[in-house]
């Protein structure tokens, strides 16, 4: 309960920030953040040298309870470091504000050495000349992360960063549900819907179509689909979000909404969570990253022990998931000291056992332990050894358009009226691929057709 | 003699100069944060709207950067042909018309009962009618959407056993719903107004029409409302602004209503289109957005002035 409503006013409250921050179309008064300097309790006598250089790193990491905090992180490397401090602001809004507040504070020269950028963001951000060139830098610590996730901190061949976590889709389902009621997890779409339709007409779903996180949930299913929506052709971009893999993920949707063999809700509402709870939802289609997040929504309840992850069923002909989500740290415009920023970011994003309290599936090459409280509501399963396997079928070929954030909203509310019958889920793919060959030419950037 | 009358006159100009430097050093604090927090934005505004950020390079994500462009009146046009400015300013408007109406005639009704005799507590009621303005647009906004939140919401708890639930949040209703917020909101600020109009009214017309044997309905009638039109006006005048303003109620709506888009209204166009989550993209056209919504404004107060002087001549 308490953490749907914190999830729900998490929501809310970046909205008030919007609005906070939205009295003038031209103003760039950045939203409050919330500062928790880490090297603050340093006597003079153990002071760092004169010359140590100071790293301000500004995230969006949850630090929840019982995770190790990333101020926390930030001190043992402060200990080991003294003379590259690191202190660290934690950002309470939605990422666009983030990337809102970056602007102001490059153009002012006061922004941070180190931010937390979604994958699908950097490109934008390189575009908006908000981060610096740091390949030679990043070169040097490339071994640590996996290539994919490495590839998507990259922006025409440049690092700008290095990554931290990956959002691989998979299939979160209730196993003592699914065994109730004869169903076995399903392997492809004909199955899923299949399967669908004998729990529907049980009473029961197994998959919530959600039109809030439409933007990244769907083309993250047109990815697994093994569609590329953008691609370079003449040095100019090729724009392909409702082609064939787009229909194959419209068409999957349509026809379960269409028999009504599939729950609609937003992912962030009260209503995914309610149905979770009274057990009428019994599975969903979510990122790696949701794995912790469900077991939230889910504390306390009945669902405790009885769920478990499975791999996304196949989309296409080859087994492989898309990126829904997962972010990087880059360093940003004007970091006086950008090669100890790289330094602590990449000892920082290989602080795996910490990430992983976070509720991360770490970028960083090495193995992951489940926590224990994950464990027990996913029936003893190791969780994030299932999500590496994800991370690891992940369509490498899925890079974004630096106009990426702009087609959103249009994707949402496309996909919205498609939950309520007002309109098809092709519809959703139409408008990315209207939104994102225009917001390409709204931009200046050279887009075919 | 001359020279003594040039000096009269040199002393009489120092001291005029002196009190005009007095007098502007009195209108300094005015001068300096009228300039700073109303003319300062207006014109930067102004200069933005003129400009547009494009990329500093070729290629596929551009030089790395972005380079102010001047580019005349391109983003006026641009924005004027956009579809999503005009539905916005539709959906404001066909607000305005019912909710407007609404809220001044409750504002005024609140305000005349407080100006009769019926309340015995004024002060009290004054202050609670008047407590909701007090509270900041968009935690009014958020503490709303959890009352039409579909699960939480304490209405429909008591209307759907009733069989009358309401689904506040869909399109059909959203605009009653957000005039609902509005309405609670400025009621009572309106109602201030009003009431400072009632009792700017000499108490001897009263007498005097209670000797003329009037009634107390005749007396608001004849007498009350006629009297607090011109204060009618001005609220109407700020309505109409704070309507084409709309944006801490559909904002906070969207979050959890993604059907209403990034454009539900013109302001969120701005906002959104300022925050690169909008095409188009960019401080150029959304100063463009807000530019074309203040002469937009300025026409409909202007002419709603016009009419209503019109009307009462």
């Amino acid at each position: 309960m308490q953490i749907r409503t914190k999830r729900f006013a998490g929501v809310l409250g970046g909205a008030a920030a919007l609005a906070l921050i939205a009295g003038c179309a031209g103003g760039t008064t950045p939203p409050a953040a919330t500062t928790a300097p880490t090297a603050t309790d340093t006597p003079a006598a153990s002071a760092p040298a004169a010359e140590a250089v100071t790293i301000e790193y500004i995230h969006r990491l949850p630090d929840g309870e019982g995770m190790t905090k990333v101020a926390e992180l930030a001190d043992e490397w402060n200990k080991a470091n003294p003379d590259i401090q690191v202190t660290t602001t934690k950002f309470d809004g939605k990422a666009a504000d983030l990337v809102t507040k970056i602007e102001a504070d490059v153009a002012a020269g006061t922004a941070a050495c180190l931010a937390q950028a979604g994958y699908a963001e950097v490109p934008s951000l390189f575009t908006k000349g908000l981060v610096e060139d740091v390949t030679a830098e990043a070169e040097k610590y490339k071994a640590n992360y996996s290539d994919g996730a490495y590839t998507l901190m990259t922006v025409g061949g440049k690092a700008v960063g290095l990554p931290q976590d990956g959002g691989p889709l998979v299939y979160y389902y209730n196993k003592a549900e699914f065994d109730r009621l004869g169903l076995t997890v399903p392997t492809n779409l004909d199955e899923f819907k299949a399967t669908a339709k004998t729990a529907a007409d049980q009473g029961k779903f197994i998959a919530a179509f959600q039109p809030d996180e439409a933007q990244y949930w769907l083309s993250a299913q047109a990815a697994a689909a093994g569609g590329t929506w953008y691609s370079a052709e003449n040095d100019q971009w090729k724009v392909d979000a409702d082609g064939e893999a787009s229909q194959t993920v419209a068409a999957f949707w349509q026809e379960m909404i269409d028999a009504k063999t599939v729950a609609v809700h937003n992912r962030w509402e009260d209503g995914f969570k309610g149905a979770l709870n009274d057990q009428s939802l019994i599975g969903t289609i979510g990122a790696a990253w949701e794995a912790p997040l469900l077991v939230g929504d889910m504390a306390d309840s009945p669902n405790v022990g009885q769920w478990a992850v499975a791999q996304l069923p196949a989309y296409g002909d080859t087994a492989m998931t898309g990126p829904d989500g997962g972010s990087g740290v880059v360093v940003l415009k004007g970091c006086e000291h950008p090669a100890e920023a790289m330094k602590f970011n990449d000892w920082f994003n290989t602080q795996i056992d910490g990430l992983v309290s976070q509720g991360l599936v770490v970028a960083a090459k090495g193995s992951m332990t489940t926590p224990e409280d994950v464990k027990a509501f996913y029936g003893g399963q190791d969780v994030f050894a299932e999500l590496a396997k994800a991370n690891e079928a992940l369509n490498p070929n899925f890079p974004y358009i630096p106009t990426f954030p702009a087609i959103g909203g249009n994707m949402a509310e496309a996909a919205d009226n498609a939950g309520q019958g007002s309109g098809k889920v092709a519809d959703v793919f139409t408008a990315a691929q209207d939104a994102s060959v225009k917001s390409l030419q709204d931009a200046g950037l050279p887009v075919a057709g | 003699m001359a020279t003594k009358t040039t000096t009269k006159q040199q002393g009489w100009g120092r001291q005029r100069r002196h009190e005009a430097l007095t007098g502007w050093m009195f209108l300094l604090p005015f001068v300096i944060l009228f300039g700073l927090s109303f003319l300062a934005p207006i014109l930067v505004s102004i200069r933005s709207s003129l400009f547009r950020m494009l990329p500093s390079g070729g290629g596929l994500y551009g030089g790395g950067g972005l380079v102010e462009t001047f580019v005349g009146t391109a983003n006026f046009e641009q924005v004027l042909q956009l579809p999503a400015l005009w539905q916005g300013l539709g959906r404001v408007i066909l607000f305005g018309l019912f909710q407007i109406p609404i809220m001044i005639g409750l504002a005024l009704t609140l305000a005349l009962l407080l100006d009769s005799a019926v309340v015995r507590r004024p002060t009290f009621f004054r202050l609670g009618f008047f407590l909701p303005f007090a509270i900041p647009g968009m935690v009014a906004a958020l503490l709303w959407t959890y009352i039409y939140s579909p699960r939480l919401s304490p209405i429909n708890q008591v209307l759907e056993p009733l069989g009358a639930g309401i689904d506040f949040f869909s399109p059909n209703m959203i605009l009653f719903s957000m005039a609902n917020m509005t309405t609670w909101t400025f009621a009572g600020y309106n109602m201030l107004i009003f009431l400072a109009a009632l009792q700017a009214i000499p108490r001897e017309l009263y007498e005097a029409a209670r000797i003329d044997g009037a009634s107390e309905w005749k007396i608001v009638t004849q007498i009350k409302i006629p009297m607090v039109a011109p204060a009618a006006m001005l609220a109407i005048l700020l309505s109409i602004i704070g309507t084409i303003q709309l944006f801490n109620e559909p904002t906070v709506l969207a979050t959890v209503n993604p059907w209403m888009g990034t454009s539900f209204t013109p302001m969120m166009l701005a906002y959104n289109a300022a925050t690169g989550q909008a095409v188009p993209s960019g401080s150029g056209p959304a100063s463009a957005v807000s530019i074309v919504m203040a002469v937009f404004a300025g026409v409909l107060a202007a002419g709603y002035a016009l009419i209503q002087r019109r009307l009462t001549r």
